[in-house]
């Protein structure tokens, strides 16, 4: 049985339970927050072994194997060491650190122990996600990627959170490097930064703060980001945060050198864009239908995938916690290199450099 | 002014008073209730989101320099610490409206104490009034059509109930029961449906349109209603009278309508809408089977549907407001004809406006 521990009880932590609870061979054995009412409803809720206010007791305790970070980005180098030198894997929510730093010292720490660490970038693991990384490992774009394209939206309206940090000059998120952006946009650049080929690519970024937010007096945050960015091999990106386009969309599209592909995340849609050109006329007649047939098939898949009990809300976060802790049991591959990591980390802090 | 006698009070109109969450629908109805009466020292506390509009009006319309409006956060014990000093009565209406059980636990359990600790630090309290929930009653050992008072039990099982706002404010209240061992005199009092202008949305009690189409789930069932203003003078004198402690107070208005009653006056007065009549049986089947299915599929579909978040909401009870009438002397000022006319004129405008 393996050992499971969450630091930090706030709402990302309830995802975490919630999704830890129904992955077979595993038990969450202490929840832990420095506020000792938040720690004992998750512990009461979920049926936690006990509750600690202080990770060192965890530790002592309990000896878990993987450790769940689900507090503010500040606190997750300190606590990622704290829980690796205890002898425990992590998995980092994300954002994993506040920079390039930070996650190349907890990494190497993680080798240094021979534990494990993976950051949170769950929406990587999603259906659509996984479908589309078959796909391109199966060799379906024809080689390298030479172009991508990521665009992440948010909604500023959304009760809960936004207009909360809006109003509250105080709020945690305004002291990350990058304000609200830091806390979000780790979801949209890791999609870039898992077909780079290279550690350090370069990065020309412009962010600013919407027309919106500057009419309701808002100066600090910039929620609108746009980026450029390049390899060693000259394999090109574009990324966007953007807390203004309608509808808001989370979309990522990757081209190669024969085919293409479009991953559409709220609607869990890939579309193949294929190279195939017909003659004259024909190009504007088959093409549509080539198009309504993969659309269809999508929705055919996800609801045969939804009939499996396959298509959770959170699917994304339950199997990259799922292969995190078969890397963990069986030292298997872990499920996102740390190539990947240390990419997505180095370019926000060129962003937000 | 409403003439009141003063001697029946704990307090006299110059100690300060707080009013948390005094920006929201019932906060700032208290808050006019409480300069209404003579109370001159209002402190009102609001979130730094909160845009405290209504209230600047109110302080232009009772024309008082004893108003205080602090923006602050409950979550910080600094700030509480200053919305708690020198005051003699807390009315405590902030709660947490998230949709998840942290975020509700959060806004209302950490909150409530981190208040209660400030008040008990600066030792002048005379009492503090926990504004609750009639959800967080458990009506399972009630029959169909049977009284819910303040005798009934708490739900234990509100997790299973998935209700997080039930379960913060069930919470809330152990924490202020828990602060009676150290001295807090408290009453908490437990409005039901809280309705009036500036409240848009169809009780939940009548039915839910998460399905597109308007299901009627209330049927015949008494619906727990209290006017704004009938609710807001309740917790104020809640606040105010002598030989009121440690008491669990409900509210609602007499003259209860039925849902059906209520839905066919919306109709009629507000807008026309197509809505389907559900029997609680078989609601209370579809419930069961979205419960089991949300178990079956490890959570593909949340449990938001159950048998007792149906049992809870549509099964059916009476409601009496004998305790709070005998403890306050309070009666609903706003007849329940009145206060239903003039929300469905509120209603109207509105439409007409979006229209």
């Amino acid at each position: 049985m393996l050992k499971i521990g969450i630091i930090g009880c706030g709402k990302i932590a309830d995802l975490h339970a919630e999704q830890i609870r129904w992955i077979p061979g595993c038990e969450i054995v202490g929840v832990c927050d420095q506020e000792e009412l938040m720690a004992k409803q998750l512990y009461e809720r979920f049926r936690v072994k006990k509750y600690f206010t202080d990770p060192r007791e965890l530790f002592k305790a309990e000896k878990p194997d993987v450790v769940h970070i689900t507090t503010p980005a500040q606190s997750h180098f300190e606590l990622g060491k704290l829980c690796l030198e205890a002898g425990a894997s992590v998995y980092m929510e994300k954002p994993f650190t506040l920079n390039f730093k930070e996650a190349q010292a907890l990494i190497d720490l993680a080798v240094e122990k021979k534990l494990k660490i993976t950051a949170g970038h769950n929406v990587q693991f999603s259906n659509v996600a996984r479908r589309m990384r078959r796909l391109v490992q199966n060799g379906y774009l024809g080689g390298f990627p030479v172009h991508m394209e990521s665009i992440y939206g948010y909604d500023l309206g959304d009760r809960s959170y936004a207009t909360a940090l809006l109003g509250d000059k105080r709020h945690w998120i305004r002291s990350l490097p990058g304000k609200l952006a830091h806390n979000i946009i780790s979801h949209g650049v890791c999609r870039i930064a898992e077909f780079l080929n290279c550690d350090n690519p370069k990065v020309i970024a412009q962010s600013f703060t919407s027309q919106f937010l500057r009419n309701l007096g808002e100066t600090d945050i910039k929620d609108e980001i746009r980026a450029v960015i390049m390899d060693q091999n000259g394999a090109t990106a574009y990324f966007t945060f953007t807390s203004q386009v309608r509808p808001i969309i989370h979309q990522f599209r990757i081209y190669g050198p024969r085919n293409s592909l479009i991953v559409d995340d709220d609607h869990q849609i890939l579309i193949r864009e294929k190279g195939t050109k017909y003659k004259s006329y024909l190009d504007h007649f088959i093409p549509p239908f080539v198009y309504a047939k993969q659309l269809a098939g999508n929705g055919a898949y996800n609801i045969k995938k939804f009939l499996k009990r396959d298509f959770h809300m959170s699917s994304g976060m339950r199997n990259l916690i799922e292969l995190f802790y078969q890397s963990v049991r069986y030292d298997d591959p872990l499920p996102i290199s740390y190539k990947e990591i240390i990419i997505t980390t180095r370019i926000m802090d060129a962003i937000f450099g | 002014m409403i003439s009141q006698d003063c001697n029946e009070y704990i307090i006299s109109p110059e100690e300060k008073i707080l009013v948390t969450g005094a920006n929201g629908f019932i906060g700032s109805r208290v808050v006019r209730t409480l300069l209404s009466y003579g109370f001159k020292r209002v402190r009102c506390f609001t979130r730094p989101t909160s845009r405290s509009g209504s209230l600047e009006d109110i302080v232009k319309k009772f024309n008082r320099a004893g108003i205080e409006i602090i923006k602050g956060n409950l979550l910080s014990r600094e700030d509480c610490r200053i919305a708690a000093e020198g005051v003699s009565i807390i009315y405590h209406l902030a709660a947490g409206i998230d949709k998840s059980f942290p975020g509700c636990f959060l806004n209302s359990v950490v909150t409530t104490r981190n208040i209660l600790d400030a008040a008990i630090e600066k030792q002048t309290l005379k009492r503090f009034v926990n504004v609750s929930s009639l959800a967080v009653y458990s009506n399972e050992e009630i029959p169909r059509g049977g009284l819910l008072d303040e005798t009934c039990t708490v739900d234990t099982k509100l997790v299973e109930r998935y209700d997080p706002y039930a379960y913060g404010k069930a919470k809330q209240d152990q924490v202020v029961v828990d602060y009676a061992a150290k001295g807090l005199p408290y009453v908490i009092v437990r409005p039901g449906v809280v309705y009036g202008p500036g409240k848009t949305s169809i009780p939940g009690r009548v039915g839910i349109d998460t399905f597109g189409i308007f299901l009627h789930l209330g049927g015949l069932n008494t619906l727990p209603l209290s006017y704004i203003e009938n609710c807001a003078e309740a917790i104020v004198l809640a606040g105010i009278k002598k030989g009121v402690g440690s008491e669990v107070l409900n509210i609602v208005d007499d003259d209860l309508p039925t849902s059906g009653e209520f839905l066919h006056q919306y109709k009629i007065n507000v807008r026309k809408f197509k809505s389907i009549n559900v029997s609680y049986r078989l609601f209370y089947i579809f419930s069961y089977l979205w419960e089991n299915y949300a178990k079956w599929s490890k959570g593909q579909l949340p449990s938001a549907f159950n048998r007792k978040r149906c049992t809870v909401y549509w099964k059916g009870n009476q409601y009496s407001n004998q305790k709070i009438k005998k403890m306050l002397g309070w009666e609903p000022r706003v007849k329940m004809e009145e206060g239903l006319r003039r929300y469905f004129e509120y209603c109207r405008k509105l439409e007409k406006n979006h229209a």
